[in-house]
């Protein structure tokens, strides 16, 4: 699996887990719709995730609703002020 | 130099003679008996450390021997009296001897347990070492992300390098899952969250329950590379049949950017493996 890593790599180390946590899992395709915005945004934007992000905000938002991700503000996870677009609009 | 010498003299001596004239303890020994050496002389002359001995086997008796020059035949009478001087004193030799063979043994036996006793330390050492250093791929927690970006924001620090992290799904062996990633890069700045996903099928017809790891690389990248939420390390089960989308939610530090060890790196691999746990 972890191929190469010359000081014997991270075979005897127990990988560190996430910060907040496991995912849980989306048996019942609810936050689907979301997603497939989310990707197909990504596709027409050449991967860039910076185009994207409100989308992947409101997939995140959607699994909160549904009980799939633990409720937090989202400004804490890096979707705070948005850059400059939505100030100006709002003059 | 010299000392090999002698010692290779002994020891021919030794081989050449049988044990009754070693007891004799006599200075002269049998000119029949004593083989001369005979040194051939290199082209800077004797006693330089270019010279060659050579040794012919005659049974010249030793008052003959005119062609020794002079570095040579002062070592001659010597050797008799080193092997005489050997043999008296070998009832002390032998205590001594049997005192340092002792030590060395305590010496050997301390050195047995220092090495499987570090063997053992080793574990929690290197574990310790590398998650103090992030070597080999590591991923290190030092502050939680929340902290971190809170920090970044106030800072108002704007991240320009364009990283792409690319994705890689891989199955262990006898798992019919199908496990692909669900794009193939993602274009990111160090200190913006992204989301990516993964899928996961299972084509078999019994429900199989899987757990995953990961991997970054390049390994020193690791160390900027945090998860804030993933799909791994928990057991998940998919019924036959079932396909779902796994997100993963990762940020990319901003001190990626001021780190001069990674001034060449532009592209990080996110690698999964999916292994099987059980299968109803």
């Amino acid at each position: 699996m972890s191929a190469g890593g010359a000081f014997g790599g991270n075979r005897g180390l127990r990988p560190v887990p996430p910060e907040k946590g496991i995912f849980p899992l989306d048996h019942l395709h609810e936050c689907d719709s979301e997603k497939k915005e989310y990707l197909s945004c990504l596709k027409t934007s050449g991967h860039k995730s910076e185009k994207c992000r409100h989308l992947s905000k409101k997939y995140l938002q959607c699994r909160m609703e549904k009980n799939l991700m633990a409720k937090q503000d989202l400004s804490e996870l890096g979707f705070g002020k948005p850059s400059g677009m939505e100030a100006s609009l709002g003059d | 130099m010299a000392w090999s010498r002698i010692s290779s003299r002994t020891s021919l001596l030794n081989r050449l003679k049988n044990p009754e004239v070693l007891l004799r303890e006599s200075r002269f020994l049998p000119d029949s008996l004593y083989p001369s050496y005979k040194f051939f002389k290199a082209s800077s002359g004797c006693g330089s450390n270019n010279l060659m001995p050579r040794c012919e086997f005659t049974t010249r008796p030793l008052t003959k021997s005119y062609d020794f020059c002079s570095y040579g035949s002062r070592r001659l009478p010597r050797i008799p009296a080193f092997s005489s001087q050997r043999h008296y004193a070998s009832h002390a030799s032998v205590a001594s001897t049997e005192k340092k063979s002792k030590k060395t043994l305590l010496y050997l036996t301390a050195l047995v347990f220092a090495m499987v006793g570090s063997s053992y330390a080793a574990v929690p050492l290197y574990r310790r070492f590398c998650q103090a250093t992030g070597y080999g791929g590591t991923v290190q927690r030092r502050e939680s992300v929340e902290e971190k970006i809170a920090r970044h924001e106030k800072d108002g620090t704007m991240a320009t390098r364009e990283i792409v992290v690319q994705f890689n799904a891989d199955v262990a062996d006898g798992m019919p899952w199908k496990f692909v990633p669900t794009q193939r890069e993602v274009r990111v700045k160090p200190g913006e969250s992204a989301l990516a996903f993964y899928t996961a099928e299972n084509r078999s017809l019994k429900p199989i329950t899987g757990v995953s790891t990961y991997n970054v690389t390049p390994m020193k990248a690791a160390v900027y590379f945090n998860k804030i939420q993933c799909f791994c390390f928990e057991e998940q089960r998919l019924l036959p049949g079932e396909q779902i989308d796994m997100p993963v939610f990762f940020y990319l530090d901003p001190e990626f950017e001021t780190d001069a060890r990674m001034d060449g790196i532009n592209n990080i691999i996110l690698s999964y493996t999916f292994f099987k746990v059980s299968e109803e």
